[in-house]
């Protein structure tokens, strides 16, 4: 294959990859990032690398698996390990999900709110065009929307050059691991680790890869796209905790939102840093808003085998479409009603997010490593060591942070 | 010759343990073992898994097989471990939590639970439960589930696909595919076929069609819904529709034809052969809840002067063309009704003897205004399989048969489903 033809290819297999890793960055995730860089300023910078590396190696796995296989992991899972397992996790998933759909809509609501434009205007207004833009479009043209999208998470680099950060700490803190014996520190590190690996994103990874059509032959192009998609991402977070660590740590300005960290950056970054933050958070979360719903969607059909696609229409894929259209519709409903719970909500689909994590990571790895399944595919034996030592931390890392939601 | 009572599901047996002769328990069930038959694969060996060790125990060692109890002719020291051939098909492995896919390819279901039964005196696997009541009962929650929805007064069904439906396996495949192939589409009963046919969409019923010849297709477009009937001729050319049209009886393509619209159904009688275009044409002019609409042009009819013999060769040359063969009756050169015979009676009688000196007199007949509720008083009065229809001059026109009375009191099952 020429060098030509290589990059053609790539171009045209790039996609899942960049698209699941920026929804980690969700209304979720910029809040970790905002409240770490203004409770810690550029402390927790050095984590980054490893958590960079671990969803690489997680991500990978699943993208691999898409491609070998053809079939998604919940498709894997039941065919496995049967429909009782399967049943579980898909309820489970559930119910995480709708929660963190709820949680993307709040996000939404709240950005706009900056914005001057009441959550009962915005709210119904997102949940349309996400509903229309799945619904009606195929999967070649929302995959492209949807990379789009993730280039307007680069708005977080202008607002951190706004901010006037000191580019050489930044540097010296991101390379030189620090730590501080302080249960607040503690605490935020294992949020912010938290956030990163949700069970639903090795989910829709792999499903969007095989709804792709990504052959073997082109894995080696989706492998770029997941090692790029985990880097941008990343970078995208770097640049949310230096906004917030040259402004508000300095400042000594404390907050619990993303809403929070965009309008305290007004006075301290200027008016355009504070407006570049809440479109940055408007964008991430309606973004967020769509990929949540349709991942569920996607794995509850391959779990009961009912067809499933972006590019099918309500006729062919009726479960496929409703659970989608359904999942929008209580998760916008929930931010619209007044004092409905949606913290309590929050709660426990996280509780019940990092309770699944061990489950789904341990699957994939006793998937990965059948012959059966994956051929030569399977992982070598350095990569699965660095695999389930991954594994284990991040797993660790998820019930301390589980664990520590009852304190 | 092992004993085994009945239906049983494979979840129910799954993981049980299996006792030897001396009830000592020599592990637990682990999978099933099934020779590639057709239609029914036959349950060959049972695989059973004791911590690491494994036993492939072949059919015919087996003693009792039931859901409380499996059993082997044999100790547990006289076995030994082995492990099933490379080409065995493992029902547990290879089948269960597999994908159905329909023929076109699209996703239905998966397999949630699997039913092996009796088939011809062997245990074979003989459908594949694809409705929520196999998922509860893989999770051993089918009791409390069927108690919970009863709460709501909702009864959860049982959806199995006869394993004939399904095409014959191979070992490790990764999905199931309906056989609702050009090969086997005409082995199904088209009222089964009809039940297929509703569960799959637009799109693939109208591929569906195609693949079938014109016989099976005119069978089963008649068990279907009037909607889907529509739409289906509607996606057809109108070459195709008209072949199918005229293998129908003429009372069954009136029936689809009087739900199109006018000019859509004028333009198929147009385009069909001139005989088959007439009778339908004609049942098209009566209401379609009188005898008249219901009956069927296609009848068994014979002269008062014919023998015995020629009546039945000439039998064997019709019957293919009628719906009933039952009954034939007299007509003389006016179409009025004679008489009439019971097949019954015309084998029974001798060959030389003219119809009309054995034919039964007379003749219960019904006008062509009848209402459909008259009919069927009728039939039913009369105990009959077939009623004449006759016209006002007493010529007779047509004859409704028990299976359309059937219909009419109690709608096929396939559509009576899809009305709820």
């Amino acid at each position: 294959m020429t060098r030509w033809k290589r990059f053609i290819l790539l171009l045209s297999v790039i996609g899942p990859g960049i698209i699941t890793a920026n929804v980690d960055n969700d209304a979720g995730g910029i809040t970790t990032y905002s409240m770490a860089g203004a409770h810690f300023g550029y402390s927790l910078l050095w984590s980054l690398i490893p958590i960079t590396i671990a969803l690489i190696v997680v991500q990978e796995m699943s993208a691999r698996m898409g491609a070998v296989t053809g079939k998604g992991l919940a498709e894997l899972i039941r065919e496995n390990y049967g429909v009782k397992v399967t049943f579980w996790l898909m309820l489970s998933l559930f119910i995480t999900d709708l929660g963190n759909t709820a949680a993307e809509f709040a996000g939404w609501a709240a950005s706009n709110e900056i914005f001057g434009l009441s959550k009962y205007v915005s709210v119904p207004i997102g949940a349309f065009i996400v509903w229309l833009l799945v619904v009606k479009g195929s999967y070649r043209v929302v995959e492209k929307i949807f990379l789009v999208i993730c280039v307007v998470y680069l708005v977080y680099i202008p607002a951190a050059i706004l901010a006037k950060p000191d580019w050489t700490d930044v540097a010296l803190q991101t390379i030189k691991p620090s730590f501080q014996f302080s249960t607040p520190y503690v605490m935020m590190l294992i949020g912010v680790v938290g956030t990163t690996i949700a069970p639903w994103m090795q989910f829709y990874l792999q499903s969007s890869i095989v709804e792709k059509g990504i052959q073997k032959e082109q894995y080696w192009a989706s492998r770029i796209d997941v090692i790029v998609g985990c880097f941008l991402t990343d970078i995208v977070a770097l640049f949310i905790i230096v906004a917030c660590g040259a402004t508000l740590f300095k400042a000594g300005v404390r907050i619990d939102t993303a809403d929070a960290a965009a309008r305290s950056l007004a006075p301290l970054a200027g008016r355009y840093a504070s407006l570049l933050f809440a479109v940055g958070l408007a964008n991430a979360s309606l973004f967020s808003a769509s990929i949540l719903p349709l991942a569920t969607a996607y794995y509850i059909c391959e779990g009961m085998g009912w067809e499933a696609g972006v590019s099918k229409t309500f006729k062919d894929a009726p479960q496929f479409m409703w659970l989608y259209t359904i999942l929008i519709a209580i998760g916008s409903l929930i931010v619209l009603i007044p004092n409905s719970p949606l913290i309590a909500i929050m709660w426990i689909s996280q509780v019940i997010n990092g309770v699944m994590l061990p489950f789904v990571l341990i699957f994939m790895l006793m998937l990965i490593n059948s012959q059966d399944l994956m051929e030569k595919y399977t992982n070598s034996r350095t990569f699965n060591i660095i695999a389930w030592v991954t594994t284990v931390v991040m797993i660790a890392l998820t019930l301390v942070f589980v664990v520590t939601m009852f304190l | 010759m092992p004993f085994f009572a009945g239906e049983i599901f494979v979840s129910d047996v799954q993981k049980k343990p299996v006792l030897d002769q001396t009830g000592e328990e020599i592990g637990k069930l682990k999978d099933i073992v099934v020779a590639g038959g057709d239609p029914f694969p036959a349950v060959t060996a049972l695989v059973v898994a004791s911590g690491r060790a494994v036993y492939v125990i072949p059919w015919d060692m087996i003693n009792l097989f039931n859901r409380r109890v499996i059993s082997v002719i044999a100790t547990r020291s006289s076995l030994t471990p082995s492990a099933p051939a490379s080409n065995d098909i493992l029902i547990c492995r290879d089948i269960l939590d597999k994908q159905i896919v329909d023929i076109n390819g699209a996703k239905l279901v998966r397999v949630n639970d699997l039913e092996l039964g009796d088939v011809k005196g062997r245990l074979c696997l003989v459908a594949s439960d694809i409705g929520f009541r196999g998922i509860l009962r893989r999770m051993g929650m089918e009791a409390k589930g069927e108690k919970l929805f009863s709460l709501f007064r909702y009864k959860i069904p049982q959806k199995l696909i006869g394993w004939h439906y399904l095409q014959t396996m191979e070992p490790k495949l990764s999905k199931l595919t309906l056989t609702v192939s050009r090969q086997k589409v005409a082995r199904i009963h088209p009222a089964d076929l009809a039940e297929i046919i509703s569960e799959v969409s637009q799109k693939e019923r109208s591929a569906l069609f195609g693949s079938m010849d014109v016989e099976t297709a005119a069978e089963a477009l008649h068990e279907l819904e009037p909607k889907v009937q529509v739409g289906i001729i509607d996606d057809m050319s109108k070459e195709h529709a008209s072949d199918i049209l005229e293998q129908m009886p003429p009372d069954e393509a009136a029936d689809v034809l009087g739900d199109l619209p006018e000019a859509k159904a004028q333009e198929l009688i147009n385009l069909m052969e001139k005989e088959e275009a007439e009778d339908v044409q004609e049942l098209l002019e009566h209401e379609e809840d009188t005898a008249g609409g219901i009956m069927t042009t296609e009848y068994l009819a014979f002269p008062p002067n014919m023998t015995v013999e020629e009546a039945i060769k000439e039998l064997r040359l019709e019957a293919p063309n009628v719906e009933t063969v039952y009954y034939l009756y007299i007509l003389d050169h006016e179409e009025h009704i004679c008489g009439v015979l019971s097949l019954k009676n015309l084998i029974l009688a001798s060959p030389e003897t003219k119809l009309g000196g054995i034919m039964m007199t007379p003749v219960k007949a019904l006008p062509l205004e009848a209402k459909e509720k008259d009919v069927a008083e009728f039939v039913s009065k009369y105990n009959l399989l077939a009623v004449p229809v006759v016209d006002e001059n007493m010529a007779m026109r047509g004859i409704v048969t028990v299976d359309d009375v059937v219909d009419f009191l109690l709608p096929p099952a396939s559509r009576k489903r899809r009305r709820r």
